[in-house]
């Protein structure tokens, strides 16, 4: 079954400042939710304080109505996969071995699962369309070919809830739609931050939009995209459309010197 | 049917490394100063020798140097490989901590405190000397407040051996001057002053660190992926990283307590056995025990016979070799 997330009265704060303030929203199962703000908003820390739990943290995560701290961390990997922001992380593991560690959660300290687990993983593999791949290394993979693996390897997990960082960042246009159409047809509850407006408005049930550390606005991309918020939270002049291919909402953003030199 | 391909070379590859180690330990057993043949040998390993000065070179010496070198080629090479995987660092390698150094100032303060009556004291000095180096980097880098840990415990290794040194230098220069001949010998390292007896430690201590690094291979490769990951995938990371990191720091005590410092095998075994088998730390491990006790076999057949009528420490041919190793590494890392 697909999980409810519950988020009441976050907040966090490192020592020189406040970085989530009063954090209030509730997940629609197996609906696709983007987070998006400004850089410096608070995404990462709102989803890492969801998936890690982070030290000072106060106010309640409930996950299916159990609340995450109540859970040590192999029962949050149970029934949360997480895709963090690649970064420097050099990996030269290949892909099927990588693929395996999604298992991680469910295997005792012997490496032994109470389920035999090979049909759920020859499964992701033909539905990533990931065999050609298999004896590959991770490292030498594209960008986009590292995304797939990598969400393929959360699936692995048999999670309730998959939370992703930025899984567009570095990757072109082709694998940004390749990666948000998979993510969107996974029939899971999905929690990601995006940076592109129109890809997270494209692609999300919901959005989240963050600003300072607070949620500004929260509901279906069409209801709460408009140009008077987000220019104000964007500090850029901001034009509301639609989308001719699938009628979703577009953004059209101008510099204001662009502006100025079109009037 | 790929998969199995793959796992099929793979145990062809370890089947053809058992074998090199053992038509090695067989070969290198006869080579030395004194000349051996094979039937001396065979009919000292499986039934009586054929004079009691062949028996001594054979079960006191040849023998003892023989397995222990191996011992110490796998563990200093595992020991390596769980290292570079577990920080992530390609450049790691088990003397990081300053084990050595460590081990020079234990042997040191013995050498120049207990004087004459120093020599069996001072594998254990070096032992405990070696766990201080240890105790001092991980106390400063795990406990530290660095949100960088790993990056802390490499430069926290750096700066430990370079002030036990110091100690040590101090030390030898205000103490007796035969001390430092015989610290010389952690410094240098060398297989010439091991006995029999000296399995009853190291094996022991091997055998567990093994089986530990094998328990928690699955955690290793997940460490690859980034502590973040790892972490998100239910594993208590600093835990596995303090039981790995305590597992590589007994290894190494334990041999640099009979060897010595015999630097540059934990950094380049495992960068050759990646090229070779290369793929999960359960491969690497294991590939890097077998390579590296190949290795250690032959780098002290070269100890004992490149020069005649004397051995060179079997350390400064390692880093040579290894040395060179790294150079080239490094610059093809640039």
């Amino acid at each position: 079954m697909a999980a409810s997330l519950q988020v009441s009265n976050l907040n966090w704060a490192t020592e020189q400042q406040q970085i989530l303030i009063d954090i209030n929203f509730e997940l629609v199962a197996n609906s696709v939710t983007a987070i998006v703000g400004p850089n410096g908003a608070g995404k990462t820390s709102l989803l890492r304080s969801i998936y890690l739990g982070l030290a000072n943290q106060t106010g309640q995560i409930k996950l299916n109505q159990t609340c995450l701290s109540l859970l040590n961390r192999r029962q949050i990997a149970q029934q949360i996969a997480v895709v963090t922001q690649q970064n420097d992380a050099v990996c030269h593991l290949k892909v099927i071995d990588l693929i395996k560690l999604g298992l991680l959660p469910h295997l005792n300290w012997f490496g032994f699962s109470a389920k035999n687990q090979t049909a759920h993983l020859d499964k992701i593999i033909q539905q990533f369309d990931l065999t050609p791949l298999l004896n590959k290394y991770f490292d030498q993979l594209s960008g986009g070919e590292q995304q797939r693996v990598l969400i393929a390897k959360a699936l692995v997990q048999k999670p309730q809830l998959l939370i992703l960082d930025e899984p567009t960042n570095h990757l072109d246009v082709h694998f940004q739609h390749q990666i948000l159409a998979l993510l969107a047809s996974l029939g899971i509850t999905v929690l990601m931050t995006v940076h592109d407006l129109n890809l997270a408005a494209q692609y999300s049930d919901n959005l989240l939009v963050m600003d300072k550390g607070r949620i500004v606005r929260h509901g279906n991309p069409a209801d709460i995209l408009d140009e008077e918020s987000i220019s104000d939270i964007f500090k850029l002049p901001v034009q509301k459309g639609l989308n001719p291919l699938d009628n979703s909402v577009h953004m059209f953003y101008h510099w204001p010197q662009q502006v100025k030199h079109n009037e | 049917m790929n998969n199995y391909n793959t796992h099929a070379k793979i145990g062809l590859k370890f089947a053809f490394g058992a074998l090199l180690l053992i038509a090695s330990f067989f070969t290198v057993i006869l080579m030395g100063a004194a000349d051996l043949t094979f039937t001396d040998v065979y009919s000292c390993l499986f039934a009586t020798c054929v004079d009691p000065l062949t028996q001594t070179l054979v079960w006191q010496i040849r023998l003892p140097r023989v397995i222990i070198g191996a011992l110490c080629g796998a563990g200093l090479a595992v020991a390596g490989a769980v290292l570079q995987n577990t920080t992530r660092n390609p450049l790691a390698e088990p003397y990081l901590f300053g084990v050595v150094s460590g081990a020079g100032l234990g042997a040191t303060i013995v050498s120049v405190v207990f004087k004459e009556a120093s020599a069996s004291y001072l594998p254990i000095a070096a032992f405990l000397g070696a766990i201080l180096a240890i105790v001092i980097v991980m106390a400063v880098s795990v406990a530290g407040k660095h949100t960088r840990k790993i990056e802390s415990l490499l430069l926290a290794g750096v700066a430990v051996s370079f002030m036990l040194s110091a100690l040590s230098q101090f030390i030898l220069y205000m103490g007796d001057p035969f001390a430092a001949n015989r610290v010389m010998f952690w410094l240098m390292g060398s297989l010439a002053r091991v006995e029999m007896p000296h399995l009853y430690w190291i094996v022991p201590v091997l055998l567990i660190g093994l089986a530990i690094v094998v328990l928690l291979h699955r955690q290793l490769d997940a460490i690859l992926l980034g502590d973040e990951s790892a972490a998100t995938l239910g594993i208590n990371v600093t835990l596995v990283r303090v039981i790995l990191l305590m597992v590589c720091a007994a290894i190494t005590a334990t041999i640099v307590a009979y060897c010595g410092g015999i630097g540059f095998v934990g950094l380049m075994i495992p960068h050759i056995v990646r090229r070779l088998f290369a793929s999960t730390s359960l491969i690497l491990v294991c590939g890097s025990a077998l390579v590296g006790a190949i290795f250690m076999l032959w780098v002290d057949v070269l100890a004992r016979t490149a020069v005649d009528g004397q051995e060179i420490p079997i350390g400064v041919i390692t880093s040579i070799i290894g040395s060179l190793f790294f150079l080239t590494l490094m610059h093809k890392k640039v």
